[in-house]
């Protein structure tokens, strides 16, 4: 018995190990555009470690039970009469607990006060979701645009709705990592700070994308993005602002 | 013959609908023909002359009203009309549903080949959305109601030693509130279809086309099978139980059926009214979802997730009972924590409930509901984690025997950890706000619903094949279809957690070109796997007509059902059930057989 615990133990490590080795070889991630993609990211990362084991566990068990005790014909006699009483399943529930627990709070609702921590900003854009296509109001400079242009490293805020005889949609900016949908008759909020320079032209993290299935051209329902440098942003409001 | 009768019924029940409706419009001054309207009046007529026609009136309903019913023929005959003996139903409910599955999975082979490639090739949008839509619905239509539709109602009574479900004729009708489920979302689709998925988000689904209507009528009526099938199971595992088949001696599988009817008894209605609210919007101009007048589209999303998120309980509760059952009896040893299983099994059911709204992180919903739905959806992975103890703890050291069967339950733990560890980036706020609506969640609930309920429906019809059919089916298609059906699924589903990371959204017909060399290889993998069912089919379809004869208990198992002959005879027992000890006293020494089967009783003679 416990040469069984020990082998299904070592082989417990080494799938962990490789469990973590392909999460650390492999990014999946699109262009990383702003502070809360970082954070999005990283609570990501930490999920990943966290399962790492317990994928591993399971898989161990697994393997090592069908490697070692697997029958091609009909057995011909009962395996041992374990029926799980005692210590096991009280240990099992106390573990899977105590991990749920952690999870929740970290990076779960720790992660949580964090996004709702800062509701500043420095620039405001009206984003409103049409079928199907998106536009972008500037309040500031009082123009309409059909991409939205952000300066690098100024926090703003997304004030998204659709029209009351419109339907759901959803903004989303891969790049950013945060969507929030556009309701008829109310306005949701998103605050954002860009930290990268990008363009959707090159790069698909860098649009607008409705994530709300919304009908017909759901799928092209998409504006592009871009983070300029302050000045040049000055600049394109300056543009928009003087037609 | 009956089923022919059904449909001249239904259109007779439904051109009578429509004509009164007609006139009444006429007379007003209106048009005689209202697509939504016509629908919503003439359908509930339609179905009562199929329920007539198929034999609701000749084997049921004449008696109410002084005649006397018909005797249901013999043979093969009596799975093409009303039937009340649940290992009919059982039979009917099996084939309908793995005939709609391969429906659905058609649809996702046509899903797969538009994806192939940006832009688009075979359909256009439209069909794409419509396409989509019906493979949505669907597989949560048969992952709803295969296990218990199939197995519940074959298996479930033998289990506990009973003779038929307790509402015989409840569960005939529940039955035949099936097919037109599936003809009205098949109409629907030739009608143009709907474009609102399975989900039928308001205010979309008010103002699309009028296939939209059809799927409400449709899932209403689905809802209804549910909801009825959810009452027979309780009730029947109440009441029927063997003398000695105390609630501690009940298999596994048993349970979980039991578990999964609370939930669709519990929970199905909230779908159903929203579905009717949105009805109600369409043809009677009510405002429940339209905002100009003071309705919420967010209203609507909490009464759907309300039942729908309970609803992938009821898919996944029968399924572990399926699984733990397989893994007990084909490693020959008990199985393991079963008292902590049933525990966990009653948890989730509890737990089901109040958890809803993860499913609306980015909804727009209120900001103070996110943290406790956080924390409920997180807890759901303590009672699920029991059940891998037990299936770990079941295999460990046993004697597996490596059939098709136990196949399919060993990478039902596999998918299964994978779906569920996936699904805690899902729960977790911070990162569901980028994930939601991506092809990470398709991938998920793949792994979870596909990966499995759908993997342990194949362990559980490889199991029960046997039994239910009296032959034996070929077991190296069987593996065939194993190996092809597992390697393909990691391949299609895996690569969507990361095309879906990288920023692929769900639910659309055409994407940006960066995501175009994933979308090839899963396309390709989904080939693979669409090609593992056609060695389904066959096997099925050969062994069923000329596979080898079945022995009574060809794996050598404990439970009930493998005591009497394959398949049974009609009121499933000779004589009296009688139940002396647990379900699976594997290597117990001294443990007395768990159940035999005694001299019929007075009661049953």
């Amino acid at each position: 018995m416990s040469r069984h615990v020990m082998i299904v133990g070592v082989l417990w490590v080494f799938f962990t190990a490789l469990a973590l080795a392909g999460a650390a070889a492999m990014n999946p991630f699109p262009t990383v555009g702003a502070e809360e993609a970082e954070f999005s990211d990283h609570a990501f990362r930490i999920m990943t470690f966290m399962g790492a084991p317990v994928f591993g566990f399971v898989i161990a068990a697994l393997v090592y039970n069908i490697a070692r005790f697997r029958s091609s014909g009909q057995p011909s006699e009962d395996g041992p009469p374990f029926k799980g009483g005692g210590m096991i399943p009280r240990a099992w529930l106390g573990v899977t607990t105590a991990l749920a627990v952690v999870v929740m709070i970290y990076p779960g609702l720790t992660g949580l006060a964090e996004m709702r921590s800062d509701r500043s900003y420095d620039l405001e854009v009206n984003v409103t979701g049409y079928r199907w296509s998106w536009s972008a109001q500037y309040p500031d400079g009082e123009f309409t645009s059909n991409e939205i242009v952000l300066p690098k490293d100024q926090r703003v805020r997304f004030n998204v709705t659709a029209p009351a005889g419109d339907v759901l949609h959803s903004f989303w900016v891969p790049a950013f990592r945060l969507k929030i949908d556009a309701v008829p008759g109310q306005t949701n909020y998103l605050w954002i700070t860009p930290t990268e320079l990008g363009d959707g032209a090159n790069d698909a993290a860098f649009r607008v994308q409705c994530a709300e299935l919304c009908g017909l051209n759901h799928a092209g329902m998409r504006m592009n993005v871009r983070v300029v440098e302050p000045d040049e942003f000055e600049a394109w409001v300056a543009e928009k602002a003087g037609n | 013959m009956a089923i022919i009768l059904g449909f001249v019924l239904a259109v007779v029940g439904f051109t009578l609908g429509t004509g009164v409706l007609g006139g009444i419009r006429v007379s007003m001054g209106l048009e005689y023909w209202s697509t939504d309207l016509s629908w919503t009046i003439g359908y509930p007529f339609a179905l009562l002359g199929w329920l007539a026609g198929v034999g609701g009136w000749k084997y049921w309903a004449t008696e109410w009203f002084g005649g006397t019913a018909a005797q249901t023929p013999k043979g093969v005959k009596r799975y093409f009309e009303w039937n009340m003996d649940h290992k009919v139903i059982g039979v009917q409910y099996g084939v309908t549903f793995v005939a709609l599955l391969l429906l659905s999975g058609l649809a996702a082979m046509g899903i797969r080949y538009e994806l192939m490639q940006p832009g688009m090739q075979l359909f256009t949008q439209d069909q794409y959305n419509a396409v989509m839509s019906f493979h949505g619905i669907g597989m949560v239509a048969v992952a709803v109601a295969i296990m218990l539709g199939a197995f519940g109602n074959y298996v479930v009574p033998i289990m506990i030693g009973a003779h038929d479900m307790a509402f015989p004729r409840v569960n005939a009708l529940s039955y035949w509130l099936v097919p037109p489920v599936a003809i009205m979302l098949v109409i629907a689709v030739i009608m143009g279809g709907w474009d609102t998925g399975w989900t039928a988000y308001p205010p979309l689904s008010v103002l699309n086309k009028s296939g939209q209507v059809l799927f409400n009528l449709a899932v209403i009526t689905f809802g209804l099978v549910s909801i009825l099938g959810g009452i027979n199971f309780i009730v029947t595992i109440v009441y029927e139980r063997a003398p000695g088949m105390t609630w501690g001696r009940l298999p596994i599988f048993v349970w979980g059926a039991f578990a999964g009817s609370l939930i669709a008894f519990f929970f199905t209605q909230g779908f159903a009214a929203g579905l009717i609210m949105i009805l109600l919007d369409r043809v009677a101009n009510t405002s429940f979802f339209h905002a100009a007048e003071g309705g919420s589209p967010i209203l609507y999303e909490h009464v759907f997730w309300f039942y729908s998120h309970p609803a992938v309980y009821v898919m996944v509760l029968p399924a572990f009972g399926a699984v733990l059952e397989v893994l007990s009896h084909m490693s020959r040893k008990p199985l393991y924590a079963y008292k902590w299983v049933v525990g966990a099994m009653l948890g989730i059911v509890a737990l089901s409930g109040v958890v809803w709204a993860h499913h609306m992180f980015t909804s727009g919903m209120e900001d103070y509901l996110h943290a406790p739905f956080l924390v409920l959806t997180e807890m759901i992975s303590i009672p699920t984690g029991i059940i891998f103890l037990a299936a770990i703890g079941t295999i460990w050291a046993g004697r597996l025997w490596m059939r098709t069967p136990m196949l399919f339950a060993l990478a039902f733990i596999f998918n299964f950890t994978v779906g569920g560890l996936t699904g805690i980036y899902l729960a977790d706020v911070p990162t569901d706000i980028h994930l939601h609506d991506t092809y990470f969640v398709v991938a998920h609930f793949h792994y979870t619903i596909m990966g499995g309920e759908i993997f342990a429906l194949f362990a559980a019809l490889y199991y029960w094949f046997p039994k239910m059919t009296g032959r034996e089916f070929n077991e190296t298609l069987g593996k065939i279809h194993f190996w092809l059906m597992f390697i393909g699924f990691q391949l299609v589903f895996i690569p969507m957690f990361q095309v879906g990371v990288k920023g692929m959204n769900r639910r659309v017909a055409d994407y940006p070109d960066a995501y175009a060399d994933f979308n090839r290889f899963i396309s390709i993998s989904g080939f693979v796997l669409g090609s593992s069912f056609i060695f389904f089919t066959a096997n099925m379809i050969l062994s069923w007509v000329k596979g080898r004869r079945a022995a009574a208990n060809p794996w050598h198992a404990t439970t009930l059902e493998w005591q009497v002959s394959s398949p049974p005879p009609e009121h499933n027992f000779e004589g009296t059930p009688v139940i002396e000890s647990g379900p699976y006293e594997y290597g117990v020494p001294g443990a007395p057989k768990h159940a035999h089967i005694g001299p019929a009783s007075a009661e049953h003679a």
